[in-house]
């Protein structure tokens, strides 16, 4: 329970705390959730499923408030408050930083989405998913650009949908099911054409959430109004729920329908990885490639998903990992650049790593790990998701294997013209020390990945096993 | 020390070498960030000499593994045999030189720690790719020395005239590399899917022990996607054009990685491959005719360049295809041959240029050099070696080297042993000219440029002495029997016994008239060809052209065929139009507009509905009514 109750009570502090130190409540609340996560693991072993809580009672509607984590859970628990940590590290010396209702919405943040990586009832999953909505709109709302209005409405009203479409699923769900609870939601025996609607739900739900072609069109556009952390939060965990939703909720408890709908989906992923990477060759505002970069890198992920075996599965949980903290320092870095030089024109940049040799540096870290090159987790996880999708077919492999190659072009693009060439401006003020440690921790993380990926595979792979048989139509539960 | 423990030292020397100078060199002295970097080198090659007489069989190295799952295993392992200890002595050994060179040509350079950590960092990388047991370490190493090359293309990122133009031959680099390395990737899912592992000894077993026969065009597809990536990183036709912009790097990393070392890293992926490619001989077809269009095109561009990297770049594409030809007719000893004397007269002539460069206070056009042997000597003495060498002058390195692939060639077919000679003689027409108009004649630059002349300090003209003595005495490495009586080829049964596919070698059995008259035609088109360049441009005292002069065949070579302004318009035009279009068209029209459209239209509706919610009694009470009747009168006749 203290997983949550943490979160919480940084917020309440949060909202008193004094202005000056305010930056340092958040961050502080962040880190002993990190840590207390980090417990958690140290007492965990991997084919375990521990209960957070589990009252004895039903709701009459079938609402149990089942919440627990196994390998798969875990996993994200420690990702969102590693990342939590890191998004409040990499503010801690701005304006926003300082801010009450900031630091309390972040902490609101993390508690939804801790509640919704521990869900083990429908209900509190939507519950969760809905809370999240809350906090990123506010933040984005109250701190984003001064054009931020008519995107936010786009996002709110996309994402609103794609919440109702799941709600109507679970509803649906609902009546061939005993109670809400996780493993009844798996026993229930759909029909194929009920199983396609819901899990044509939830994926409506998911696919603007991630977002997949073409439901992607609210994400530019937020990402780029949106505040640096904002941006953060959407790219590095918010869009994280959906792919976890889809390889905990969607498939599983209506696998019957994946026949009919992995093919779609493959397909939406292929197009979007090819998709937004070629548009992103020729953008010049730089937070609006970074975005378009990562609707390229996500297609992957969600369409290795939808191959549902543990090569691919396991790719897919060590990409989740690397692009939450690849997008952390893109984001990172182009912020950096718009503070520093009032512009997210490329093209009015240049020269900036000769002024700035340690943001130079740890920025080029940053775009190789986003080109996936050896040694960072970027290339296993591809490696894995591109060599699941190869076997499921050579041709879409072979899509799949374009993001090399379009991925070292814009992203050298976008670092070239925007570092490189002779200084366009006087001065450029290199890295403060919380921007540098947020850059190191987030390369340690990816380079220690990329070398010893066992140790994530190890880690997910038994709840990965046994959601995968589960799927497999031996109704096997999970817990 | 045992020899795994040895064999760990000299990957993790460079290393640590990298690492010391990457956190502290900003702040030491620079002959101590440049000892630490060349200590490391000459320490690991003193290393890999001991290791040297003791690879009779293959030993591999487990470090850890990587990715265990259920149908695979992916390790980090090393392998110590002939071919790997091999490729390491070149890579150390070469590689020691370049970097003592680099101490002095680097000496001014504001980021020469920066310089230094690249450098050894490239060092452990290429390491990575030749000692790795499996293709899967192949990659790892594979694309970091791909990094690497980028970080060195544009280490002088930002300077005021070529910093552009520098990160932009990186980018293409990187690029053109990225989709060769596609293609290997490829190829190791097909490996990984037809035979379950990448482990070239395990391969090598299934093949030659277990029998196990993959379809024909699985080899096919398997050899085709390993060459796909060898012409990324060997800079063969179609993916070559990235090696000339290439030497927009500082000329020590020209010399290293872009003629010494990298670059063969194709033909070392071939040669490691043999069990593959032997048994692929479509591929092999392939292989053979690419490499050859590739040295006969590269050496024709050659002709008229007249920057002196450049030609030099050209020269190296040229003989990286003609080591492709080699491995086409599976002459796999006589392409690592001519490979290690590459290594070693390439290197001498790129730092011989670097020192030429240096001379002329950076200035690498050849049409403002001239005269130039009588104010710097031991570059001049050194220059000429490696020009002989690489021409093919007798009893000088290259010399043999070439011999053994020709020989080859006319064995396979006298055709292509017709059309080598023209590249061979090609070779030859460009080095000569280049090393006429640099260092005979009078000095065309200015009288700044000359009184600045100077020959460069010991420790850059000691590696171009030791280098050009490699490049005279480097053929014993693999006398041909025709030479000597015992009639062996010392460095085919060195090799011979490290992997199973290498025994397959169909080693040529020339009769030693036949041997001695091919050899003997090579040495008289030699012969003339330097006799002649030497009346051109010597006697008659010819220039090059200026850019304006040029026409004809002298136009198409000097603008290197339009190769680069054909891709553009294929390939990177269509891209960029695209990107722009659908962004246009696609996402902002199709998708935006179509989505806010929709929330037009549901604005629309609302107002239309809200007309309906009147508020006045009667009108509600008027619908409800018409509603009930309506239900009544549908139920009546439905049933």
């Amino acid at each position: 329970m203290e997983l949550f109750a943490i979160p919480l009570v940084f917020a309440l502090i949060a909202l008193v705390a004094p202005k000056s130190k305010v930056n340092y409540v958040g961050l502080i609340g962040a880190v002993v959730s990190m840590v207390v996560s980090f417990i958690h693991v140290a007492n965990f072993s991997p084919d375990q499923y521990v209960s957070v809580f589990a009252p004895d009672f039903i709701l009459t509607f079938g609402l149990t408030f089942k919440m627990g984590y196994d390998g798969i859970g875990l996993f994200m628990v420690v990702l969102t408050n590693v990342v939590t940590t890191l998004i409040l590290l990499s503010n801690l010396n701005r304006e926003i930083a300082h801010n009450r209702a900031f630091n309390a919405l972040v902490m609101l943040m993390q508690f939804g989405l801790l509640g919704v990586f521990t869900a083990a009832d429908g209900i509190m999953f939507y519950i969760f998913w809905e809370l999240t909505l809350v906090p990123i709109f506010l933040i984005s709302y109250w701190f984003g650009s001064a054009d931020r209005k008519k995107p936010l409405m786009k996002f709110f009203i996309y994402t609103f949908v794609g919440s109702l479409a799941m709600l109507l699923s679970l509803m649906a769900l609902g009546t061939y099911s005993r109670s809400f609870a996780y493993e009844d939601l798996l026993a229930a025996q759909l029909t194929a054409k009920t199983a396609f609607w819901v899990m044509a739900g939830f994926f409506l739900a998911f696919a603007i959430k991630i977002p997949l072609f073409p439901f992607h069109t609210w994400q530019p556009d937020t990402y780029t109004v949106s505040p640096m952390a904002g941006t953060m939060l959407l790219s590095a965990l918010m869009l994280k729920m959906a792919l976890y939703g889809m390889v905990r909720w969607m498939i599983p408890i209506a696998p019957e329908a994946m026949d009919a709908l992995s093919c779609m989906v493959i397909t939406l992923g292929m197009i979007g990885v090819v998709y937004a990477a070629v548009i992103a060759i020729k953008q010049s505002d730089i937070k609006r490639l970074f975005a378009f970069a990562s609707i390229s890198h996500v297609g992957l992920i969600a369409a290795g998903i939808m191959l549902f075996n543990k090569d691919a599965l396991a790719g897919a949980f060590i990409q989740i990992a690397n692009h939450s903290l690849v997008a952390l320092g893109l984001f990172l870095a182009a912020d950096i650049l718009e503070r520093r030089m009032g512009t997210r024109n490329i093209y009015d940049m240049g020269g900036v790593a000769k002024l700035a040799p340690k943001f130079g540096f740890w920025f080029a870290a940053v775009a190789f790990a986003s080109v996936s090159v050896p040694l960072t987790s970027g290339f296993i996880g591809e490696f894995l998701l591109i060599k699941g999708l190869y076997n499921y077919s050579w041709i879409v492999g072979l899509v799949a294997g374009t993001t090399l190659v379009l991925g070292a072009v814009y992203t050298l693009r976008a670092y070239q013209i925007s570092m490189f060439g002779a200084p366009k401006m006087e001065a450029f003020s290199d890295l403060t020390w919380n921007e540098m440690l947020t850059f190191f921790i987030i390369m340690l993380i990816i380079l220690v990945v990329g070398i010893y990926p066992q140790a994530i595979i190890d880690f997910v792979g038994p709840s990965l096993d046994l959601t995968i048989e589960s799927v497999k139509g031996s109704k096997v539960i999970v817990q | 020390m045992g020899a795994d423990l040895i064999l760990l030292t000299i990957l993790a020397l460079p290393l640590l070498g990298a690492l010391i100078n990457g956190t502290l060199g900003k702040n030491m002295p620079k002959v101590i960030v440049g000892s630490i970097a060349t200590g490391v080198m000459f320490t690991a090659f003193g290393l890999a000499l001991t290791l040297f007489g003791s690879v009779h069989k293959q030993q591999l190295v487990h470090l850890f593994s990587m990715i265990s799952m259920d149908g695979f295993e992916l390790n980090a392992r090393l392998q110590l045999d002939s071919l790997s200890i091999w490729m390491t002595l070149i890579v150390t050994g070469v590689g020691s030189l370049i970097h003592l060179f680099s101490m002095g040509y680097m000496s001014h350079d504001k980021g020469y720690y920066k310089f230094f950590t690249y450098l050894n960092l490239f060092i452990f990388a290429m390491l990575i790719l030749v000692l790795g047991s499996n293709y899967f370490m192949l990659f790892f190493g594979w694309e970091g020395v791909g990094i690497c090359s980028y970080l060195l293309i544009s280490f002088h990122y930002s300077d005021a005239q070529k910093g552009i133009a520098n990160s932009v031959a990186a980018r293409k680099a990187f690029i053109m590399n990225r989709i060769g390395d596609l293609g290997l990737l490829i190829g190791l899912f097909l490996i990984l899917s037809q035979f379950g592992t990448l482990e070239y000894s395990e391969l090598a077993d299934k093949l030659f022990i277990d029998k196990i026969e993959p379809s024909t065009w699985m080899m096919f597809g398997i050899t085709a996607c390993l060459f796909i990536g060898a012409t990324g990183k060997s800079a063969q036709i179609p993916l070559f054009t990235w090696l000339p912009d290439a030497m927009a790097g500082p000329t020590p990393v020209s010399a290293l990685i872009h003629a010494a070392t990298m670059v063969t890293a194709g033909i070392f992926l071939v040669v490691r491959s043999n069990f593959f490619f032997e048994l692929a001989p479509t591929t092999q077809d392939i292989m053979l005719y690419v490499g050859l269009a590739t040295s006969m095109v590269a050496a024709f561009m050659a002709l008229r360049q007249n920057d002196i990297k450049k030609v030099l770049a050209y020269s190296t594409v040229s003989q990286l295809g003609l080591l492709f030809v080699a491995l086409g007719m599976g002459a796999y000893t006589a392409a690592m041959f001519h490979v290690t004397t590459h290594a070693f007269f390439k290197a001498l002539l790129f730092l011989g240029s670097g020192s030429v460069i240096h001379a002329m206070s950076d200035e690498q056009d050849i049409r403002v050099m001239g005269g130039l042997k009588k104010y710097i000597p031991i570059t001049h003495i050194t220059f000429l070696i490696g020009t002989l060498a690489i021409a093919g002058f007798p009893l000088l390195s290259g010399f043999y080297s070439k011999d053994e692939i020709l020989a080859h060639a006319v064995m396979h077919n006298p055709l292509i042993y017709g059309l080598l000679m023209v590249s061979v003689a090609m070779t030859a027409i460009y080095m000569f000219r280049l090393y006429f108009l640099v260092f005979h004649g009078n000095f065309r630059g200015t009288s700044e440029q000359q009184h600045h002349l100077h020959e460069s300090p010991l420790n850059m003209t000691l590696p171009l002495m030791i280098l050009a003595v490699l490049s005279v005495f480097g053929g014993i490495l693999n006398l041909p029997g025709v030479v000597m009586n015992s009639g062996t080829h010392w460095m085919s049964h060195y090799l011979e016994h490290n992997t199973r596919g290498l025994e397959l070698i169909k080693t040529h059995h020339l009769s030693s008239s036949q041997s001695m008259m091919l050899m003997g035609a090579a040495v008289v088109m030699t012969l003339v060809i330097l006799f002649v360049s030497f009346v051109v441009y010597v006697k008659n005292a010819r220039l090059a052209k200026s850019d304006e002069e040029l026409k004809g065949w002298e136009l198409a070579s000097n603008k290197k065929l339009y190769f680069d302004e054909v891709y553009n318009f294929l390939f990177v035009k269509p891209l960029e139009w695209m990107s722009v279009k659908i962004h246009a068209f696609v996402e902002v029209l199709a998708l935006n507009k179509s989505v806010y459209g929709f929330a037009g239209l549901i604005g629309k509706t609302g107002d239309i509905v809200r007309k309906w919610q009147t508020g006045v009694v009667s009108n509600y009470l008027f619908w409800m009514v018409l509603g009930v009747i309506s239900l009544v009168v549908y139920y009546l006749i439905k049933f």
